[in-house]
């Protein structure tokens, strides 16, 4: 699964640190989500929707 | 912040009681032992270990448990992927040892005796769980890593 997240991180000028504290997760967990290699559990996709105020579809797609 | 200072907390609390249940059945065994009763070579003893392993083992899974709440998904899943996957392979290591052991070819091998030069079949017991676990939990540390290294 694809993901915006890194972009949507670096529009903001936010570092991974900063993203993984206000999602209650760990540094290492957003290094692994940005470069898409976990795929987040439903939960936290909404999560990170709603930090970003964008629909869950705009941020994760399923397309290679 | 205030969550992970509780949880630490819990976990000292936890392990503080182990070693008061330790220090109490060491006081015990100790005061018998000192008025002339034979506990030591007495099956009062292995039950007083017995007691005191559950108590540790209780414990220990109730710190996990609260540990494993703690860290977020990715973390729990590479845990999860680790146990499967690393414990599994190491099980399955441990499973080639434990059907050749059963055959009756096996009883020409001589094992060390490790266990205070013990040669009974309870030691040899406790010898072979020791070495499935550590096979299981290098696996599981293997893997462990290996999840991890994989997302970076």
């Amino acid at each position: 699964m694809n993901n915006r997240l890194k972009v949507l991180r670096a529009e903001r000028d936010w570092s991974q640190a900063h993203l993984a504290t206000e999602l209650g997760v760990s540094r290492q967990t957003v290094n692994a989500l940005e470069t898409g290699r976990y795929d987040p559990s439903l939960p936290l996709a909404f999560k990170i929707a709603r930090l970003f105020q964008l629909p869950i579809e705009s941020i994760f797609s399923d397309e290679e | 912040m205030a969550g992970k200072r509780k949880l630490i907390l819990q976990t000292v609390a936890g392990f503080g009681v182990i070693l008061l249940a330790g220090f109490a059945m060491g006081a015990v065994l100790g005061y018998l032992e000192a008025n002339g009763q034979d506990v030591m070579s007495s099956t009062a003893a292995l039950w007083a270990v017995g007691a005191f392993a559950t108590i540790t083992m209780l414990i220990s899974l109730w710190v996990g448990l609260r540990w494993m709440s703690s860290i977020d998904e990715a973390a729990q899943e590479a845990h999860k992927w680790a146990w499967f996957w690393g414990g599994s392979s190491g099980m399955a290591v441990g499973g080639v040892l434990v059907i050749m052991a059963s055959l009756p070819q096996s009883a020409m091998i001589q094992i060390p005796a490790w266990y205070s030069d013990r040669t009974d079949p309870a030691a040899y017991a406790a010898t072979g769980a020791f070495a499935m676990l550590t096979l299981m939990l290098i696996g599981y540390g293997v893997a462990w890593a290996w999840w991890w290294l994989g997302r970076r």
